[in-house]
């Protein structure tokens, strides 16, 4: 077993790895980062997670809920520290998975990823707690520069295959599944369906009968870890690609999506903009690369300046035009907590996706993750919507782009007692 | 779109002691759904905070139905400024907005401003058949309250609160202790805007059973951030932990108003 495997366990049952040895990770994390592009190509299928807050043990059970790296293909959008207890742990134990297994995990930064609040907001004070100096905080705050500031999803699958959780729901989705696929589906943390939402078919009916551009059945969480079967796609892989060979017979596509922890900005209007950021540096105040990791999406029209005096706001028709001009389906951030895990807006053109269940410990909300599946046609996706503004696809008239199959996991947070937190129950005090 | 079924709170009943004829209640849920929360927007006129416990309360009510208040947060949110009149601005935001200048002419437009700080002088909800208080000199008897009398209920319950995207913290929350002979209820409002402002605005509900007297005490403090750090930056506290904790700013800061009024029920 490599020290970086031993590093992992160690972590992984919640137990710090020694200061040399963080600045040894530290050192091969911004080697790897360093190479990475400001916007990372992730290939579906993926599983997107949004803040994090150093809540240790919920970020246990999301790997419990959405499958072990390197088994499932992560993305995490930012916010791994500050607010929660234990955000040494996690974030080590994240940058340990991405060098051990740079292809299945990408790390994006969120705004918290910053000198300036982490001293602020807890993690600062749990590096020297813990650590009793300054030094891991700075090695960690190193890594925060080169964490790339957002991350393309391409050959993402428009449906999904059902899960049949129960005798009822398959015999429904069977039904549905007639003339209309499953576009989104919610599970909760035993994996049962909890919500399904269908659209109209979209191809032609003569490729519809060879359709395996499916994700992959969920596994059986339930089950003991040792049986989780790997996940297997229903049907011959290959058989759709041989019918749907080059792309071109397909009538519409899934656009890829953009990950970033906030949202858009009005100084990007197109994905390579993005690119062409210094980002290896402190998040400044201002700017676009400042916007990415803070803006916000509201019920608005065009831009807006919050009345905080400082960043963006966004509405629908800049979402619906940026997706249009870079090819996208789909804009994935997180930034903002919501109660039920994950908040759709703008007819499904921004998400927000939130992975910190009852938040500060006190919030009581669920997490949620979204698992995008893969494409297994081989369609033209990935050829296309690469963010290259105003490139026209070549293809026949109807370019429409089709929003990926999104299944949310939706989870609450790790048992109280897993914890080691002091009781709900507030102690009662003489306050005057 | 429908929203999943999530953590179907356990059908919790609120927290209850009934003594010497009053009745004290608290009940403490997760924070809103979306559909909730699109209503209290609506009701409202402006967003709540970020952390909205809209489901929470306090109350104490006089058993014989003619007196009661309780805190609640959309009454509290009510009381914000929805105009816009005093609005604060984020520390960096002239260096934010001088940087988009040129950039953004276009984009001028605040969007929905109003008192993004949710500073509220809200103290508490009466009863519809309350009579009102009146205003008094009479304080409420601290050595009483710091008597080691047994606490025959306590909780502690958080209304709303949010980060201000970063810049400090705003937060209503209450705290209750019921002690044989008597109660007193907390609601702070607690504000740090940093390195532009801190606030502090306290509502003390004290009630003596025996004589069914009640006294309010509204204090309020605040003070520029910067004053407050120079103050602490000659003592050898830490400055960022003082700077969380509402109690030890409590000590220091100036008090902007204060208002007492009393009442004897019955009478």
């Amino acid at each position: 077993m490599s020290d970086l495997d031993r590093a992992i366990e160690q972590l992984r049952a919640c137990r710090l790895i020694p200061e040399s040895q963080v600045r040894e990770l530290c050192y091969k994390a911004r080697e790897l980062l360093i190479e990475e592009g400001n916007v990372v190509s992730v290939d579906a299928p993926v599983t997107i997670c949004g803040d994090i807050h150093g809540q240790f043990h919920d970020l246990m059970e999301l790997f419990r809920v959405g499958g072990d790296v390197p088994d499932t293909n992560y993305l995490f959008m930012g916010d791994f520290v500050d607010r929660g207890f234990y955000s040494l742990e996690s974030f080590l134990l994240l940058l340990c998975l991405k060098v051990r297994y740079p292809d299945r995990i990408t790390l994006i930064r969120g705004n918290h990823e910053s000198r300036q609040i982490t001293t602020v907001y807890g993690f600062y004070d749990e590096c020297i707690r813990k650590y009793g100096s300054a030094n891991v905080w700075r090695y960690c705050c190193e890594v925060f520069d080169y964490l790339a500031l957002g991350a393309i999803v391409l050959g993402a699958s428009s449906e999904l295959e059902p899960t049949s959780s129960t005798v009822n729901d398959t015999a429904q989705s069977n039904l549905a599944i007639a003339d209309s696929e499953l576009e989104t589906e919610v599970l909760d943390s035993r994996g049962h369906v909890t919500m399904s939402t269908y659209r109209p078919r979209q191809r032609s009916s003569s490729d519809a009968s060879t359709d395996s551009r499916n994700i992959s059945p969920p596994r059986d969480i339930s089950a003991a870890p040792g049986q989780v079967a790997a996940p297997s796609r229903s049907g011959a892989p290959g058989t759709g690609a041989s019918s749907d060979g080059n792309g071109s017979a397909v009538t519409s596509r899934t656009g890829a999506v953009l990950c970033v922890h906030g949202g858009l900005s009005p100084l990007i209007d197109s994905v390579d903009k993005i690119r062409l950021i210094d980002r290896k540096q402190e998040v400044p105040h201002e700017g676009a690369m400042c916007d990415l990791l803070w803006s916000d999406p509201d019920e608005i029209e065009g831009w807006g300046l919050s009345p905080r005096g400082a960043g963006f706001l966004f509405g629908g028709d800049i979402v619906k035009q940026f997706n249009h001009l870079n090819g996208l389906s789909l804009v994935a951030r997180a930034h903002q907590l919501v109660m039920e895990g994950y908040k759709e807006m703008f007819d499904g053109g921004i998400v927000t996706v939130w992975s910190a269940p009852n938040y500060c410990y006190r919030c009581g909300n669920v997490a949620a993750i979204l698992e995008l599946g893969e494409d297994a046609s081989g369609g033209g996706t990935v050829a296309r919507s690469n963010g290259e503004f105003g490139r026209s696809n070549g293809i026949s008239g109807d370019n429409r782009v089709v929003s990926p199959g999104r299944r949310y996991r939706v989870f609450e947070a790790a048992a109280q007692d897993t914890r080691g937190m002091p009781a709900k129950k507030p102690v009662a005090d003489y306050f005057l | 779109m429908t929203t999943c079924a999530s953590v179907s709170p356990e059908a919790k009943k609120p927290n209850t002691i009934t003594i010497n004829g009053f009745r004290i209640s608290t009940q403490k849920l997760p924070i809103l759904k979306a559909d909730p929360i699109e209503e209290m927007t609506q009701k409202l006129g402006i967003a709540p905070p970020e952390m909205i416990f809209g489901d929470n309360y306090v109350a104490i009510e006089h058993e014989k139905g003619d007196w009661g208040i309780q805190f609640n947060a959309f009454d509290a949110l009510d009381k914000v400024d929805k105009t816009g009149q005093s609005m604060l601005q984020v520390a960096y935001s002239r260096e934010w907005q001088k940087s988009r200048e040129k950039t953004h002419e276009g984009i001028k437009e605040v969007v929905k401003p109003f008192d993004w700080s949710y500073s509220t002088d809200y103290k508490g909800t009466l009863h519809p058949n309350a009579r009102p208080f009146e205003t008094s000199t009479k304080a409420i008897p601290m050595e009483l309250l710091k008597r080691p009398d047994p606490i025959l209920f306590f909780d502690e319950v958080v209304l709303y609160e949010d980060e201000l995207a970063d810049n400090g913290i705003t937060m209503l929350s209450c705290k209750i202790r019921v002690m044989p002979g008597r109660l007193l209820l907390l609601t702070r409002f607690f504000m740090r805007l940093d390195h532009v402002l801190i606030r502090l605005r306290d509502t003390r509900i004290y009630v003596e059973f025996e004589t069914k007297e009640v006294i309010r005490e509204y204090l309020s403090k605040e003070c520029e951030y910067e004053t407050i750090r120079e103050k602490l930056a000659s003592t050898r506290d830490d400055v960022p932990a003082f700077m969380r904790d509402a109690n030890r700013l409590s000590e220091i800061l100036p008090v902007v108003e204060k208002r007492t009024e009393r009442l004897v029920l019955g009478e």
